[in-house]
């Protein structure tokens, strides 16, 4: 049994790739078949955050037209042999993606034997991350503590429960998880930005995890590592988790809470 | 929108546009063919509320009569409806004896009164009353059979959605979004955060009322008499809140 879960967000820049990543990884690395595939069809990026630009020679697109088979476009990964990734087109637009096409394409991974697709939305609310969402079961909407992430998101998952072929078939939008991203919790407590609560209670879904900000992240993209690699950053570990509550697990949200004082006064000598 | 025919030239065009708009209009449903009769229970109506109804544009039902009455009974009818301060501006679709009389009095047919009374017969005979739009905008106590309902909403309503309960309440089990838009002809009722924006009594029952369980609202309206908050009042913020309308004016007040 298949499952495909999208990553999605409404808003840019909040970490829907980087989410992508070390979600579809940290499936992998609990011994499930993945595919993570890039839906942002012009400005493709996971193969970059997944260390595999390279090795892209066919793409999404080549396979929804046909120039390409689906097994000559996934790349293995290098460090798991049960991920896969399907890179985006950079010379293409959206247009090139087609509702038959991404349907044609995913059922064959699920014939191909896949426990989880990762699907890499684009922002926006356009045509690329309508099609990235359409055929989820679950999905996963990244949100930064602020305003705009926020309300973009709401927006995102009113779509959800109304534009995805499940809610086409009446069977409801499908489970939705909440993933908070860049979270500080010194300037949570500094009242600057939303903690989790405030996130959760105006968007009204579960939270699956809490990523807190760090330079690893970064780090880990710029090298093309998933940041779930780094079991050393705190980073990494939230991923983990929150790929262990993906998974069904019982697993107490860690990184929420500021240092402690003492530790602080140290650090900056007042 | 407009519509522009491409063959014709610019020029013969400009005498006229063409525009499209939704309104809301009234139906008469003539439930006697005694003119008298008639011009005394819309006189009543246009007297209660002459903000509403007077030179009011309606369409008129005729499928209640039966036989259908003749041209000249029919004319007498419009001419009650008139006489009482409403104008008949069609006929409610009916069966092809309503469609040969409008053409003869030269009256439009509406046919999306049709399927409204067809449903609400549907509804009486079978107890099966759950429509989505309930009963026409007439507020006549002796027209709407079965009861008056309510559109209840059980998801949130989320970010850039609209829910719109035509003659009716709506009960929303849940929160709404900023910039999410819930609209009732009747009450609002919102049990969870009103952040969005709230239009109650949409075509003009200044009765209707706003609650909520967490005041947190952009835009609240009743009957277009409307506030926006740039900054939520303090002793409301947050607070399960009705909000009325009082001699044209809207009160909040602490449920």
């Amino acid at each position: 049994m298949t499952e495909t879960i999208v990553i999605t967000s409404g808003k840019g820049g909040v970490g829907k790739t980087t989410t992508s990543a070390s979600l579809a990884t940290g499936l992998a690395q609990r011994g499930h078949k993945t595919a993570v595939i890039d839906f942002d069809v012009g400005l493709r990026n996971l193969d970059l955050i997944m260390g595999c630009e390279r090795r892209v020679v066919y793409d999404f697109v080549n396979v929804i037209q046909n120039e390409a088979t689906l097994k000559q476009a996934l790349i293995r990964d290098k460090r798991h042999d049960n991920l896969y990734v399907l890179a985006a087109s950079q010379t293409r637009d959206k247009d090139a993606l087609t509702q038959e096409g991404v349907g044609r394409v995913l059922d064959e991974l699920k014939q191909d034997g896949f426990d989880y697709i990762v699907c890499d939305s684009p922002a926006g609310i356009e045509k690329g991350a309508h099609l990235a969402m359409y055929f989820s079961d679950r999905a996963v909407v990244v949100v930064n503590p602020e305003v705009s992430s926020v309300r973009d998101s709401d927006r995102i998952l009113g779509l959800l429960s109304s534009k995805t072929q499940r809610a086409e078939k009446g069977q409801g939008g499908g489970t939705q998880h909440l993933l908070l991203t860049r979270y500080n919790p010194v300037r949570v407590e500094a009242g600057e930005m939303m903690s989790v609560g405030d996130v959760e209670e105006i968007l009204g879904i579960p939270v699956l995890g809490v990523i807190p900000e760090s330079e690893n992240v970064l780090a880990a993209s710029n090298s093309g590592v998933p940041v779930i690699h780094d079991a050393g950053s705190i980073a990494g570990q939230a991923y983990a988790d929150a790929v262990a509550r993906l998974l069904g697990e019982d697993v107490a949200m860690r990184f929420l809470d500021a240092p402690k004082k003492g530790f602080f006064k140290r650090m900056f000598g007042t | 929108m407009s519509a522009r025919p491409s063959g014709a030239g610019a020029e013969i065009l400009e005498a006229a546009d063409l525009r499209f708009g939704q309104v809301g209009i009234a139906n008469v449903r003539v439930r006697s063919s005694d003119p008298a009769a008639l011009r005394a229970a819309i006189e009543v109506r246009v007297r209660e509320a002459p903000a509403l109804f007077e030179r009011a544009p309606v369409v008129v039902d005729l499928s209640f009569l039966s036989p259908q009455p003749g041209d000249d009974a029919v004319r007498a009818l419009l001419d009650a409806v008139r006489g009482a301060g409403m104008l008949p501006v069609g006929l409610a679709y009916g069966d092809d004896a309503t469609d040969g009389l409008s053409r003869r009095l030269g009256l439009p047919l509406i046919a999306k009164f049709r399927a409204q009374y067809e449903r609400t017969e549907r509804a009486a005979s079978n107890d099966e009353a759950a429509p989505r739009v309930a009963a026409s905008a007439q507020p006549a106590p002796s027209a709407p059979a079965g009861p008056v309902t309510a559109l209840q909403h059980h998801q949130p309503v989320r970010t850039g959605q609209q829910v719109y309960a035509q003659g009716c309440d709506l009960v929303v089990v849940g929160a709404v979004a900023n910039g999410a838009e819930v609209l009732a002809d009747g009450n609002i009722h919102v049990y969870g955060a009103l952040r969005g924006r709230a239009f109650a009594g949409a075509l003009g029952d200044k009765g209707a009322r706003i609650f909520c369980g967490e005041f947190r609202a952009e835009i609240v309206s009743i009957a277009g008499h409307y506030r926006v908050f740039e900054e939520l009042p303090k002793e409301f913020a947050g607070k399960a809140v009705q909000i009325r309308l009082e001699q044209d004016k809207l009160q909040i007040t602490r449920l």
